[in-house]
């Protein structure tokens, strides 16, 4: 608690108190930057976590690998292609896991509300600690030092009076990939209400929550290119493009407007996996697969933290933004993928999806830690319920994660599940309900 | 339809036909009352909630003959709060009085035609020495499964495999299993699956004649079972389905062997689970020359060991289980020494009587990490 700057140079102080402050805190390329800390002989190499297998996607890669185009998200063997001298790593997750419960230490001493995304990512409402910490600059600076003091390790931070400005700041804030290394970013960037206009209109929609492929292509054909161009659209014409739930929404946002509280994080109540998709789906088999694909990577967070839930819920969200969720509660803990799967499909048939899937989630509350031991069962139960499911898979599961440590995490789907290695696939799911947005940002 | 009755024993017969009344939850109100019906010096209680039908017959003073149907869990209530002493029912169409010496209570009646006619076997297919039959149901029934979503195990196996009565149950976790030694067999065809409830019932009645005239007789027909003990018929529908076949599931040898004292497991596994928050944590047991060493750890709360002689046999071992299931096998054994055999930490256990080979009760461990 010393250190008052980062990066050097005097803070601007006295900016004055704002009537509503959001930070939002990413660490740079985190799964990478732990791994380069742990290992040293890695600094300055272009290094690669993710699934090293045929189908494995890239977690995380530090700046020099995004020199040569590699970025989160990206299939493996793409990445190979583009960088052949990289060094593939395929992760350490329970070491991600402590190093970001150490950050999170450091954002919960600015002030409890404090809302993590992911492992890497958090937004903090700071607007009360003004009072006693200063400006919220002069917070953002002191956060960077202590993540760099404590850490050893660097995060961006951006700052705006609400998380969705907040965000595009931070992103502005990263530093920059170029041939042969990195450009230092400028670390803070803050976006006061009288210059919000000003940094949004430039920006590409895709850059809006929400805005996803199919959206954008349906505002590009009307011209819409930027968020000026959507700020200029006349309402009625938005809202007959896009519906209009998501048209006033798109529409509040493209002006700064985001109402959407930053949530502090109880000691998390569920793991969840969520995803938009480029296309509404209709087809029930397919959604049958994503059903699967989500409780894989549910299940896996879930015993990469230690932990059984005893309540799957299923979240569909239709084209027309109605949210509809499922949900079923066991009598014991499951943390296999087979299981959760086993119980979401259950509920996914109870919906009618016959409207089409806009977004299809997959989460488990009632969480229990794991380390306090499963009750093993008698080979009794019908094969299909998940009770059987549980306890006859152990070894099958322990096996699973095994395989996938080692060839990534899609080398091995469950019989039958073809595990689409998708582009947009993120690595693995949130914490929390929140939307899925782990790894990296791509850059 | 009137009567005079002494309270406690009134109070008693109300309190045991009302166990299968119907609570608030029942399709029809008519459900939730006792249907009592005197003719001479003969009561009949009768209550059911048209799976699980209890009738006592008492012996009262008969005032005049006929029927109603009384509100089960308030006539109960009322009888037990009046003074010692004579208690005299009259009940009407729509209306019953219950008074005592100074006090009077007019309650609403239900309608006597409504009231269920539940058909019991009345053949007895076999008589059991009753002593014997609730100390097996004391033991087995504990390992019935209370989940509804799993309705067959919700059932006790009624079997008549190797020329005794045999009684099963189990939860999925564990699996009780007693032999009632000297019975007649009622052939391996009638396995009968009766609903843990119902024999919970029988298992609680009160002994009410001595020696040898004390037996539980039991009437089977194909979807009901009546049992009769003493002034007491209970009628359960019988369970649908196939059993699991329980005895794969029984190990025919085990490696290690631990003989320790009965009271002295019970008492210290007791004492261990204080600390037990939920029914996650397990109890570990080190099973060594000498005894074994039960501990817990608790997250939250802390741990706790204990050490208990005792004899083993076999290879060292570490095993864990849910201390509650592994305290209602132990106490189930009729005996002061328990033996608990074990193959590994993740195949079932067993527990039983050492010089004893008619109750076994197996366990899963919990796998811990």
């Amino acid at each position: 608690m010393t250190a008052e700057g980062a990066g050097g140079g005097p803070l601007p102080v006295g900016v004055g108190r704002w009537v509503r402050a959001i930070l939002h805190v990413d660490m740079d390329a985190f799964f990478a930057a732990v791994e380069v800390l742990d290992d040293p002989s890695l600094a300055g190499k272009p290094v690669i976590v993710g699934g090293s297998g045929a189908r494995g996607v890239v977690a995380s890669c530090t700046y020099e690998a995004r020199a040569f185009g590699v970025r989160s998200a990206m299939p493996s063997v793409r990445a190979r292609q583009l960088c052949p001298h990289a060094v593939f790593i395929d992760g350490h997750y329970s070491r991600y896991v402590e190093v970001s419960g150490r950050l999170h230490d450091v954002l919960r001493s600015v002030t409890p509300l404090v809302e993590p995304i992911g492992l890497d990512e958090a937004f903090l409402d700071v607007t009360g600690s003004q009072r006693l910490l200063g400006d919220p600059v002069r917070i953002a600076g002191r956060i960077r030092a202590r993540v760099s003091e404590e850490l050893a390790l660097d995060c961006s931070v951006g700052i705006g009076r609400s998380k969705l400005v907040a965000k595009l700041a931070s992103r502005a804030a990263k530093p920059v990939a170029l041939p042969g290394g990195r450009r230092p970013g400028p670390g803070v960037v803050t976006v006061p209400p009288d210059e919000e206009a000003a940094f949004l209109r430039p920006l590409p929609v895709e850059a809006l929550w929400g805005v996803g492929p199919a959206t954008a292509r349906r505002l590009h054909a009307v011209g819409v290119r930027t968020v000026a161009d959507l700020a200029g659209l006349p309402e009625g014409a938005l809202v007959r493009r896009l519906g209009r739930a998501q048209g006033e929404h798109l529409r509040a946002l493209a002006r700064g407007q985001d109402p959407d509280p930053v949530v502090p994080d109880r000691p998390a109540k569920s793991i969840g996996h969520e995803e938009t998709f480029r296309e509404d789906l209709t087809d029930l088999a397919v959604l049958h697969r994503h059903v699967d694909r989500m409780a894989e990577s549910v299940a896996i967070h879930l015993r990469g933290q230690g932990l059984t839930g005893r309540t799957v819920s299923v979240k569909v969200k239709r084209p027309d933004f109605t949210l509809v969720t499922r949900s079923h509660s066991l009598p014991f803990g499951v943390d296999g993928g087979q299981a959760v799967a086993a119980v979401a499909g259950a509920l996914l048939d109870a919906l009618d999806v016959s409207p089409g899937v806009r977004l299809l989630g997959v989460s488990v509350a009632g969480l229990q830690p794991a380390a306090a031991g499963r009750q093993l069962t008698f080979d009794l139960a019908p094969p299909e319920t998940a009770e059987h499911v549980q306890g006859s898979w152990e070894g099958v599961l322990a096996a699973v994660d095994a395989v996938r440590a080692r060839f990534g995490r899609t080398a091995v789907g469950a019989g039958g599940v073809d595990v689409p290695a998708r582009r947009d696939a993120p690595w693995g799911p949130s914490a929390g309900d929140a939307a899925a947005s782990t790894g990296d940002p791509p850059a | 339809m009137k009567f005079r009755s002494e309270r406690d024993a009134l109070a008693e017969v109300l309190t045991t036909a009302g166990r299968a009344a119907g609570g608030r939850g029942t399709s029809s109100v008519v459900l939730s009352g006792l249907l009592l019906r005197s003719e001479g010096n003969d009561l009949e209680v009768t209550g059911t909630d048209l799976d699980l039908t209890i009738r006592v017959r008492q012996e009262v003073i008969g005032l005049d003959g006929g029927a109603c149907v009384v509100p089960a869990r308030l006539t109960a209530d009322v009888v037990r709060s009046l003074e010692p002493g004579a208690v005299t029912i009259e009940g009407g169409e729509d209306k019953v009085e219950i008074s005592s010496a100074r006090a009077r209570f007019g309650l609403r009646a239900f309608s006597v035609v409504e009231f269920p006619t539940v058909a019991a076997p009345q053949e007895p297919m076999v008589s059991l020495p009753a002593g014997m039959f609730a100390e097996g149901l004391r033991q087995v029934v504990r390992a019935a499964s209370t989940d509804d979503a799993r309705p067959l195990l919700t059932g006790v196996l009624l079997t008549g495999g190797g020329g005794s009565v045999r009684l099963v149950a189990t939860d999925s976790y564990r699996l009780a299993l007693r032999d009632l030694e000297g019975t007649s067999s009622f052939g391996a065809e009638n396995d009968i699956l009766v609903p843990a409830r119902a024999l919970g019932e029988l298992q609680r009645l009160p002994v009410t004649v001595d020696g040898e005239r004390d037996v539980i007789g039991m009437a089977a027909g194909p979807h009901d079972i009546t049992f009769t003990r003493g002034p007491v018929r209970i009628t359960t529908r019988l369970l649908d389905g196939t059993y699991p076949d329980y005895r794969q599931l029984i190990p025919e040898h085990y490696p290690n062997r631990l003989h320790v004292g009965k009271e002295n497991l019970v008492s210290a596994l007791r004492r261990v689970r204080l600390l037990v928050r939920d029914n996650t944590t397990p109890v570990r047991l080190s099973m060594r020359a000498g005894g074994v060493d039960l501990t817990v750890v608790s997250q939250e709360v802390g741990d706790a060991s204990e050490t208990v002689d005792g004899d083993f046999s076999g290879e060292d071992l570490v095993i864990a289980f849910n201390p509650s299931y592994l305290i209602d096998g132990v106490e189930a054994v009729l005996d002061d020494e328990v033996m608990i055999e074990t193959a590994d930490p993740s195949r079932p256990a067993t527990v039983r009587a050492a010089e004893r080979d008619d109750f076994r009760y197996l366990l899963m461990p919990v796998r811990v990490a």
